[in-house]
């Protein structure tokens, strides 16, 4: 009984694993192919899925499905109590139209990410921050982020706001991924970890269909510690050396039973369909901001004066 | 109850009664009149109840009540015929086809109000790069239902209470979501009737000077208020329940270590002794919390949305996302309109212009234009 349905999960998993490979990849190809495009043809390709949508009389539009982990914050709040759907769409447009002027680029926890922002106590008004995205939330306009940094050998976190006004570049440095949502363990982890220098250049993507995954596995310090690390059931973090009786309690306050909870599960999401609903409605609009963005870097920065 | 609180009872129970005889046309409602001692008791003490949760007995029944009478396919079709016939030509009038009479607006004019759900908060920035928390206001489809001039509001049961000492001032009934007449009684959709228009769910009424007055049928909108100006916004707030001394009076309760026994969240004593030996009238203590109707007054309107029907405002309301607010021109003196506002309401252009979409403060920053730089 249990090794059936161990086996079963295991098989449900790769099967999980392998569609969505398969369908970031196939999505990813097609965005690839755009900006190969000249902007003549874009146009013209867009002209033509117009016509086919009108020729079957449905407007069927669909947005890569990869959209939900590159614009998060595009979801709302899944609180029901405090949902509103035209608030919500509301909220979207303001969001598209601050993405119109300043490129919210692609990226993940993990990332290396350098944000200029105004700043009137700087000497040349402007403050620019080199770091590692450490944890990433919000919904709507009040989406943030965290970078982390150790200068002169200490630890410096600023929380951005992604649609401050203030801020005027986010670039990604090295786009990657880790094998945790949430990098707050850095802050116990030995500072080699988190320094990187601000002179860094941002890397060129080899492969741009796959986000790399960074198995790094950090070293944390010996305890005491911010956080009781062992309890959360952390991937990217080498072997805690703690004595037994703390993986003992781990183990009494665990909740494994959790990750059965449909309801939970559903309450904690936006479920599928709306999420679908919501990249339908912006994903042109954001693919057409990608696509003038790269024409303009093509032709160089003397078209932007 | 004390024993004057329960004199008091007995008394405003015989002034009802005898202003129920007077004026026996009021009360439509079904109920008994004893139940609603409440609505006419002094509520300005803390000791007395704060709040009912139930509707004045001089409101008509609404909802009806649960009948099990079983219809029938064919019949419920001829139903919903019959209504969709009968508001199928009836929309609201156009403005040109209203009578309004001009008035100048003056500093003493008293504005109708305005219905709206709150949806919700949403981060919006000055241009100097301060965050603002906006409220988000979705002005619902307001309607005029009718006009009650002063004279006749002040025989009002209401009305001969709020004018006993002041000049009378008539009042505006609107009302907002228009729902299918199905759900209520045959009572309150007459209350509709005169106008042509579908039952709305939430009726208000909004104290007016007689030159702001409106004819029935005539749609309020988000544009009845200006950008920059300060409204009072009126909401009841979110229900707490029975709550206890810490969360309702923010008590400090009790320290959590050092020997406490039975005493982390509780009040202490509630009186001394001598010449105090008594427990004080206005003693706080546990007991229901929220749930009751509060403005927050002056507050600015940073931006308005006109095609959605949405106004943003700086600041908090009271009440949780989702629920009904009102929304009158404000009261406080040095934040009241000093130039004309859209008097007696806003009507969009005759000559068929579209008005500015949306429209922002001016110390805001506008989403699509460049980043801040200090």
């Amino acid at each position: 009984m249990l090794r059936s349905l161990v086996s079963q999960t295991f098989r449900q998993g790769l099967v999980h694993s392998f569609f969505r490979r398969n369908a970031a990849s196939l999505s990813e190809s097609v965005v690839v192919q755009n900006p190969v495009e000249t902007s003549e043809e874009a146009g013209e390709k867009s002209v033509s899925n117009q016509k086919n949508s009108d020729e079957s009389g449905t407007t069927v539009v669909v947005a890569p499905p990869e959209f939900r982990f590159m614009y998060p914050e595009f979801l709302p709040d899944p609180k029901m109590e405090r949902r509103n759907k035209l608030k919500e769409k509301l909220e979207r447009m303001d969001m598209l139209q601050r993405r119109s002027v300043i490129e919210i680029p692609e990226f993940y926890t993990g990332s290396i990410m350098a944000v200029t922002v105004a700043d009137s106590n700087s000497p040349n008004k402007f403050a620019r921050f080199v770091g590692i995205c450490i944890q990433r939330g919000g919904s709507g306009l009040r989406a943030w982020f965290i970078l982390r940094n150790v200068v002169d050998r200490q630890g410096v976190e600023i929380l951005y706001e992604m649609y401050c006004p203030l801020i005027q570049k986010i670039e990604v440095l090295r786009l990657e991924r880790r094998l945790d949502e949430s990098l707050l363990y850095l802050r116990d982890a030995l500072p080699e970890y988190s320094t990187f220098p601000f002179e860094m250049e941002p890397e060129r993507r080899l492969n741009n269909s796959v986000v790399p995954l960074n198995p790094i596995k950090v070293k944390l310090r010996p305890r005491p510690w911010l956080e009781r690390w062992e309890r959360q059931d952390l991937q990217g973090v080498q072997d805690l050396n703690l004595p037994q009786r703390f993986y003992d309690r781990a183990k009494e306050v665990a909740k494994p039973w959790e990750k059965y909870d449909l309801m939970l599960q559903y309450r904690k999401t936006i479920p599928a369909e709306e999420q679908e609903k919501i990249y339908a409605e912006v994903h042109s609009q954001l693919q057409q901001q990608d696509l003038k963005r790269k024409i303009r870097r093509r032709r160089g920065p003397n078209s932007e004066q | 109850m004390s024993t004057i609180g329960l004199l008091r009872t007995i008394f405003s129970h015989k002034i009802l009664t005898s202003n129920v005889i007077q004026t026996p046309s009021l009360n439509k409602s079904p109920f008994i009149v004893g139940f609603f001692l409440n609505h006419d008791q002094v509520r300005t003490m803390s000791r007395v109840k704060r709040r009912t949760t139930h509707p004045p007995y001089w409101h008509v029944l609404k909802n009806p009540q649960k009948v099990d009478d079983k219809i029938s396919a064919d019949n419920l079709r001829f139903v919903r015929e019959v209504i969709q016939e009968n508001y199928k030509n009836k929309s609201p009038l156009k403005p040109s086809e209203l009578q309004i009479e001009k008035s100048e607006w003056d500093p003493k004019t008293k504005r109708s109000g305005v219905i709206a759900r709150n949806i919700g908060m949403q981060y919006m920035w000055e241009k100097d790069g301060k965050k603002v928390k906006c409220t988000v206001l979705h002005v619902l489809d307001n309607h005029v239902i009718r006009y009650i001039p002063p004279e006749e509001y002040v025989k009002t049961m209401i009305g001969s209470k709020f004018f006993k000492y002041k000049k009378p001032l008539g009042c505006l009934v609107v009302g907002a979501e228009a729902r299918n007449p199905e759900r209520f009684t045959k009572q309150y959709c007459n209350l509709f009737a005169s106008v042509g228009l579908m039952p709305k769910k939430t009726l208000s009424r909004f104290i007016i000077t007689p030159n702001a007055a409106l004819p029935p049928c005539t749609p309020i909108t988000a544009g009845h208020f200006v950008v920059g100006q300060a409204v009072d916004i009126s909401g009841k707030t979110i229900d707490y329940g029975f709550q206890g001394v810490v969360k309702r009076w923010g008590f400090k309760g009790g320290p959590a270590s050092h020997g406490a026994t039975k005493f982390h969240r509780r009040g202490g004593t509630i009186g001394t002794g001598r010449d105090k030996a008594r427990v004080w009238p206005g003693q706080k203590m546990p007991g229901h919390m929220g749930s009751e109707r509060r403005f927050s007054r002056g507050l600015k309107i940073m931006r308005i949305n006109m095609k959605y029907n949405v106004i943003y405002v700086k600041g908090t309301v009271p009440g949780a996302t989702n629920t009904i607010v009102r929304i009158f021109d404000t009261v406080l003196p040095l934040r009241k309109l000093k130039e004309a506002p859209p008097h007696p309401t806003y009507f969009p252009p005759e000559d068929g212009t579209q008005p500015e979409e949306d429209i922002w403060d001016s110390s805001l920053h506008v989403f699509g234009s460049p980043s801040i730089s200090v």
